[in-house]
């Protein structure tokens, strides 16, 4: 089995059974993991902000920082692998703040209400998350069998 | 509770940076150096000369030519800059394989630091509030603390962890609750033992309680690296054992007048570059036994 790592801002797919696909210190970014138990194939997006107008120079180059940017690239990839929307199943993780994060640092939250909105617009369904709290994961997707996991403070939950 | 002795004898494990780097931050505040000064205490330094010449022809400093010398690159990276490549090579080698107490890996701290580095920089251009001296090398070195103090926290970690996880404390007040002393004051003592400006020393001891920075210390430092180390711990680079328990201090935020948008514009445009300066450092070859 090879891991293939997703750094912040960049996203993976793959239709290698083998393959697992692993992000790790997901903090107030989000990672969106997408499977496709028919034609076997997954992908994933670590992204860190919600909006690519905040640096429209950075979103030209690394799209995958952004949700909306971001995003439509990682379902756009799975078609491209000969996915289809109504196979796909999707869940996600992160989003998580720090202590007291009401204001100025609630990069999590405000990640986490664009993605809600962009699905809500388009039609997809969240199958199942891990979202919020003071948190650190790490989330893998496993191409062969579509499982997801979400490891944090030395347990990990299957998603 | 650690015995004061206890935290001292830890002191005298940890290797030291080196003695150039040290001599260049010195030399960086006197207006009267010159590159020839510098010239005279780098080259005698075959790992900072090299790791000079690196990184000053690195993406980062994006040069349009290429510095052979060390005189070259002194004078193509001014004199200021030179000593924070100097103290970003004197920190990395040092760091230990794996902090205990913390749970992270080498590259993991390493990249925490740089962030941290990048990020106080970049946080006073988008306020447009004048840059301290040293921004950049009291960034890199805010946590160099937790290099003395992990055993001890490893040696107490699952209270802390409760303490934090059940309790709701940050990590630096657990530490403190349970050991008597955090990694900010220890780390002010490293400064101190290395005899590092005083600016590193006032950023370690207060980057997490900003408020209690006393007047002769420059506070817009201290906010700056309070800010940048939560922004860094909440994008996960360089996640440890603490997490995201951690608090940022709202007087902070009224005093540096920053908002959310802003911040956001911080960490989009300083992520590469953090990846790129991280990446022409290999840490993690030596350190604490």
């Amino acid at each position: 089995m090879s891991a293939i790592t997703v750094d912040i801002s960049d996203m993976k797919l793959s239709a290698n059974p083998d393959d697992v696909i692993v992000t790790y210190a997901l903090g107030s970014c989000i990672a969106v993991l997408v499977c496709d138990p028919v034609r076997v194939a997954a992908g994933m997006i670590h992204y860190m902000l919600p909006l690519s107008e905040t640096s429209p120079e950075k979103a030209k180059t690394k799209p995958a920082m952004f949700a909306d940017t971001g995003i439509p690239l990682l379902f756009q990839g799975m078609y491209k692998l000969g996915c289809r929307k109504q196979d796909l199943v999707v869940k996600v993780a992160g989003g998580g703040a720090l202590y007291d994060d009401k204001g100025i640092f609630s990069i999590g939250k405000r990640n986490y209400t664009i993605l809600r909105k962009m699905f809500w617009k388009s039609s997809v369904i969240i199958a199942a998350e891990d979202v919020g709290g003071s948190k650190s994961r790490t989330a893998r997707i496993y191409v062969g069998s579509g499982r997801c996991t979400v490891s944090s403070q030395g347990q990990e939950i299957d998603l | 509770m650690i015995a004061p002795e206890g935290i001292l004898s830890r002191l005298k494990d940890l290797p030291t940076l080196s003695a150039a780097a040290v001599r260049l931050a010195g030399l960086a505040r006197d207006e009267r150096s010159s590159a020839a000064d510098f010239e005279k205490v780098i080259r005698p330094d075959p790992a900072l000369t090299a790791n000079l010449l690196r990184v000053v022809n690195s993406a980062y400093f994006g040069l349009r030519c290429r510095a052979e010398s060390v005189r070259q690159a002194v004078t193509l990276l001014g004199l200021r800059r030179t000593s924070e490549v100097a103290a970003a090579a004197a920190l990395a080698p040092i760091i230990p394989r794996r902090l205990p107490g913390y749970e992270m890996e080498a590259s993991s701290f390493w990249t925490h630091c740089v962030a941290v580095a990048v990020l106080s920089e970049r946080l006073s251009t988008e306020l447009g509030v004048r840059r301290p001296d040293l921004t950049f090398t009291a960034g890199l070195l805010h946590d160099v603390g937790k290099l003395a103090i992990g055993v001890f926290v490893a040696d107490s970690s699952s209270e802390i962890l409760s303490r934090t996880r059940e309790g709701g404390m940050t990590f630096v007040s657990a530490e403190r609750a349970v050991l008597g002393v955090d990694h900010s004051q220890v780390g002010a003592t490293v400064a101190e033992a290395w005899k590092l400006p005083p600016a590193i020393a006032d950023v370690s001891r207060w980057h997490h309680s900003p408020n209690e920075t006393p007047d002769k210390a420059d506070r817009l430092l201290v906010d700056l690296v309070h800010v940048a180390d939560a922004l860094a711990h909440s994008l996960g680079l360089g996640a440890d054992v603490g997490e995201m328990a951690r608090k940022v201090d709202p007087a902070t935020e009224a005093r540096l007048g920053i908002r959310a948008r802003g911040l956001e514009r911080v960490a989009s445009e300083s992520l590469e570059e953090i990846r790129s300066l991280a990446h022409e450092f290999a840490p993690g070859a030596g350190g604490t036994r």
